[in-house]
């Protein structure tokens, strides 16, 4: 009977878990965390941080979803290391598993600021369950907010602040928010977005070090510039260090991030990886990328698992991933990799409405539609087809976009 | 003719609408619209819009979820 373990129960180990018992019911699955609670809603828990959603609907899988698969389910159990060679899994109370295939799927930690005070009581990283109840505790009370990080999770702390109505300042690198996917037309529309729930963007700013009380609370943030910054709440979003420090010696090939094909194989034989931990190959890129969303995560655990019940490449991941910002009156959308490319269409419709083509050999690979997403489905169709459209971004760009409106695709 | 005695093809093919809510009751399933496929999405914001009716046979959407958008939208037989 082959055993499967699966170390991580985020949105692409359970995914990987329920496959896994779908494709090969007799088989022994183990699955380790070191959180203390199992699968939940990752990408809903800022909700509950803003105040607005209770946490029962949060919760995605209880104990029972595992027993009712037979699924071994290890709460609380952090991997310290993994040997490839004789194939055991070490945890940190000592126990050994023994594994038939493996799976890596425990994604990354939010990296902390590295300046004076990053780690003063009432600065806040988001990343688990638990991170949300505390903000949510903590933001009921504060006054004044200072956020760090102008990009996707960033901005999930501005909405906390405004709807737990902490006036706020966000203090970004450079002239505006997500500089590597938005022009400055863009940014503006979620800058007036921020400035409508009561948090000013600052620019060309950032964080030198944070001052703290005689109890180690945080009372400001000092920039680069020598601006100071009253708060006794802030958000740090800066980016993600990947849960990779116990594979140290795995053998396991890693360029930020673990190393995977499609299939999500590594170079270790029997060992997978999935989720947000990857650096995978993207066929419809051409090349390996990385991508931080729930559905890729999904879709990864499962691939993975389909891979390892087959014992063959048997599918492919090919996706074009989405990540909604739903903070504002308007809506967002990025897709794909919008920062890649070498080159880009953009325009503007009106005060809330943008949208912005990134594409590479003249295919799409990615883009951000701010007000109106109608044409979603379209540009990741043309996406997965491949087509070489950047010469009619014409087309692409009127506000319904009509793909019958494209010449006809090129015999290759 | 009742509802329930609907061929199931009639069933599916029901019209949903959703339905903007405050707050939702522990024990209702919530959706982020991030968890939505392309097709359910493309649904999801043209019935928004008011383009196009959402039937239960073209989406994923359950009867009574919360779908996550710029607001909580709990989704509904018509
Ligand atoms: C606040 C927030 C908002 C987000 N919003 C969106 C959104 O709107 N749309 C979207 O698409 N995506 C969003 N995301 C991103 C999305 O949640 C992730 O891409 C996705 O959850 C990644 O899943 P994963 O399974 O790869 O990793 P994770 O969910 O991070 O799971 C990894 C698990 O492994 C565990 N682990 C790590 N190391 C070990 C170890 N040594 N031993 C045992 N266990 C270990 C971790 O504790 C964790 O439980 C958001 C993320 C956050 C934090």
């Amino acid at each position: 009977m082959t055993h499967y373990v699966i170390i991580g129960d985020g949105i692409s180990g359970s995914s990987a878990a329920e496959t896994l018992r779908e494709k090969d019911p007799e088989a022994k699955i183990t699955v380790i965390t070191d959180e203390g609670e199992p699968l939940y809603n990752r990408i809903l828990i800022k909700e509950h941080a803003k105040g607005k959603l209770p946490e029962a609907p949060i919760s995605i899988h209880d104990e029972g979803w595992y027993e009712e698969r037979d699924i071994d389910l290890s709460l609380n159990t952090h991997v310290t290391s993994v040997d490839t060679d004789a194939r055991i899994v070490h945890t940190h109370e000592g126990d050994e598993l023994e594994y038939d295939k493996l799976l890596v799927a425990t994604g990354g930690t939010p990296t902390q600021l590295p300046v004076d005070n990053s780690d003063a009581d009432g600065i806040h990283h988001f990343w688990t369950f638990q991170d949300a109840r505390a903000i949510r505790e903590h933001a009921d009370q504060a006054d004044k907010g200072v956020i760090v990080g102008a990009g996707l999770l960033g901005i999930d702390f501005a909405a906390v602040c405004g709807a737990q109505g902490i006036e706020a300042d966000y203090l970004m690198r450079g002239d505006r928010w997500w500089r590597y996917a938005l022009s400055a037309d863009g940014a503006e529309i979620m800058h007036e977005g921020m400035r409508d729930v009561g948090v000013e963007p600052v620019f060309d700013s950032g964080v030198d070090r944070f001052e703290t009380d005689d109890d180690g609370h945080v009372t400001a943030a000092v920039d680069p510039n020598g601006e100071r910054y009253d708060c006794d709440f802030a958000g740090v979003a800066i980016g993600l260090t990947f849960n990779t420090e116990y594979l140290q010696g795995a053998g396991l090939e890693e360029d930020n991030g673990i190393v995977v094909d499609e299939y999500m194989q590594t170079n270790v034989d029997d060992v997978y990886a999935a989720g947000d931990i990857t650096r995978f190959y993207d066929v419809l890129l051409g090349e390996q990328a990385q991508n931080g969303s729930w559905g890729s995560a999904k879709e990864q655990g499962r691939i993975a698992a389909v891979n390892m019940a087959a014992d063959e490449e048997a599918e492919a991941f090919e996706w074009v991933s989405s990540y909604s910002i739903t903070h504002f009156d308007f809506p967002f959308l990025s897709f794909g990799h919008p920062t890649l490319g070498d080159e880009h269409a953009e325009r503007k419709y009106s005060d809330t409405e943008w949208r912005r083509i990134a594409f590479k050999d003249g295919k799409i690979v990615g883009g951000v539609l701010i007000g109106d997403l109608s044409p979603q489905s379209k540009f990741k169709q043309l996406m997965r087809e491949q087509r070489e459209v950047a010469d009619q971004a014409e087309v692409l760009l009127e506000q319904e976009v009509d793909l019958d409106e494209l010449a006809a695709p090129q015999e290759q | 003719m009742a509802s329930s005695e609907l061929p199931s093809s009639e069933h599916a093919s029901r019209p949903l609408r959703l339905e903007c809510v405050e707050s939702i009751p522990a024990g209702t399933t919530t959706r982020h619209v991030d968890q939505l496929d392309t097709e359910t999405l493309d649904t999801f914001y043209a019935a928004l819009d008011g383009d196009r009716s959402l039937l239960e046979a073209d989406t994923d959407l359950e009867i009574g979820e919360v779908i996550v958008f710029t607001e909580y939208y709990r989704v509904d037989h018509v």
